[in-house]
């Protein structure tokens, strides 16, 4: 009666894609405090900067990643995407 | 009675009950966001109905009412029944809300129904196996499934930020995690375009359905662009009315919410409503989000959930469908009686809903009382931007005040230096 496969394979998704998220934009967001941090705490050399731009170049990688789950989230929503499921 | 006008009625009936959805349903969307900071009140609810007014246009598929299959085959779903079943689910929300309680909108049109639908033609008219499939497990597992991801998201992002966060004490410089407010603006609007998509499409299968029956649309497989023009305004007015009560028993009520635990919380929502409605698991948007907040109050540590008014919440899901379901069923007797049965119904209705927007008058809540308490907590984790911010505009208001006492006549001329 009651559907487990599919309600094992929400529970998967849900917490799977929830977990990943956040671990990604958490970690965006860090990347973006250490290339701060490196900004304004170190003296300007040359490999400061190379790894400021490193950390700040993958904080915005992740922050991309985030949106474009968001995006896909959309995609999901409107039915006119997949109508001919 | 004539046909056309108790059509009428019950597309004027849903429409109400289209209202008291959106208002109801705010909260899933705007409550964390809001508890946290991340989005002042007005601002939330603002987006919250544009993206429910969104939302509702977004699908053009055929909104087929999922109570329709809770009832068996056979049993004519007249404009009488679905009138009769809108009432108890109008008058469930409206009680819950006066409680303070998230209900689920889609349990209280369902239990309405189902109740009616009893009484119109007895026990042989329900599909029990279908209300256990799609109302009973969904609602033990809505909560379980969305709190356990939102449990684990709060931990992960607590855990990635743990350095950064001791090293930017350390340096003096504010906290990052209040960063985590910027994803919650995404987060939540997403939460609330789902909703909008889902629930507004409710409303225009009742309606669709009415019209069917009645023989004013040939078929059931196209909406009507009136009926998706009214259901999408009346879902999105509703919510920009926002069922303020309902906002603080999600955002301080049941839980303490940080910006990490708030998108954490949000995250796990959205996710947990689009893997379902895309897997074909039907949960309850309300739950879900219930037990997202309840999930990522548990995941900080030093965090806590109220059980006292998680129960309470609780014990409202388990009277949804009996509680809108009898209401539903005493209305379907009434109306079973004749032309003045249903007027009798109207009057009772409009007026019991009167009385209770009357009762919540007593201890108004709104916009700028919604979540008083935490407020004090928000500030605490403001940035030192706002916080000179802040201290900058009471320095120019108690400097205004000075000049305006001294020379009110050359208030333009300061207002203008104060602008540069």
């Amino acid at each position: 009666m009651i559907n487990w496969n599919s309600l094992i394979l929400v529970a998967i998704v849900a917490i799977g894609s929830s977990v990943g998220l956040v671990t990604v934009f958490s970690l965006g967001m860090r990347l973006l405090t250490n290339a701060q941090n490196i900004n304004q705490h170190t003296k300007k050399k040359d490999g400061v900067k190379v790894s400021e731009a490193i950390n700040r170049i993958g904080a915005y990688l992740m922050f991309t990643i985030c949106g474009s789950a968001v995006l896909y989230g959309i995609y999901l929503i409107v039915p006119y995407f997949h109508l001919d499921k | 009675m004539d046909p056309i006008l108790i059509v009428a009625l019950v597309v004027g009936l849903a429409l109400f009950f289209d209202f008291t959805n959106g208002f109801h349903d705010t909260a899933n969307s705007s409550a964390t966001a809001i508890a946290t900071g991340a989005l002042k009140p007005k601002t939330a609810v603002l987006i919250a109905a544009i993206m429910n007014f969104v939302g509702a246009f977004l699908s053009t598929a055929v909104a087929k009412a999922i109570s329709v299959s809770l009832i068996n085959e056979g049993i004519d779903i007249g404009p009488e029944l679905v009138f009769a079943g809108l009432t108890g689910a109008i008058l469930w929300n409206l009680t819950t809300w006066l409680l303070g309680l998230p209900s689920s909108s889609s349990h209280a049109l369902f239990g309405g129904l189902v109740g009616a639908a009893l009484a119109f033609a007895g026990v042989a008219a329900i599909n029990f196996p279908a209300v256990l499939e799609k109302v009973v497990f969904p609602a033990l597992f809505a909560p379980v499934i969305a709190g356990l991801a939102a449990f684990l998201a709060t931990r992960i992002a607590y855990l990635m930020t743990a350095r950064s966060q001791s090293s930017r004490k350390a340096t003096g410089i504010g906290t990052g995690r209040s960063n985590f407010k910027v994803g919650q603006v995404f987060t939540s609007s997403l939460v609330a375009l789902s909703h909008g998509t889902n629930d507004a499409q409710k409303t225009m299968g009742v309606i669709t359905l009415v019209l069917v029956a009645a023989g004013l649309q040939p078929t059931g497989d196209h909406v009507e662009w009136w009926v998706i023009i009214s259901a999408a305004t009346a879902i999105a007015v509703g919510t920009y009315m926002g069922g303020w009560r309902i906002i603080k028993t999600m955002g301080s009520g049941l839980a303490e919410i940080k910006p990490a635990q708030g998108l954490a919380a949000e995250v796990a929502t959205a996710s947990t409503i689009l893997a379902s409605s895309n897997l074909g698991f039907a949960l309850s948007t309300t739950q879900v989000a219930s037990g997202g907040v309840m999930g990522a109050g548990l995941g900080r540590k030093g965090g806590a959930v109220r059980w006292n008014k998680a129960g309470q919440v609780v014990t409202g899901w388990l009277f949804t469908l009996p509680a809108a379901g009898a209401v539903g069923a005493l209305s379907a007797f009434l109306v079973m009686s004749g032309p003045f049965g249903i007027i009798a119904d109207l009057i009772l209705v409009v007026s019991v809903s009167i009385a209770i927007f009357q009762i919540s008058r007593r201890n108004r809540i709104n916009h700028s009382n919604v979540l008083s308490e935490v407020e004090g907590a928000s500030e605490v984790i403001a940035s030192p931007r706002q916080v000179r911010k802040a201290a900058a505009e009471a320095k120019k208001k108690a400097s205004k005040k000075v000049t305006a006492k001294k020379a009110p006549k050359k208030s333009a001329a300061t207002k203008s230096k104060g602008g540069k």
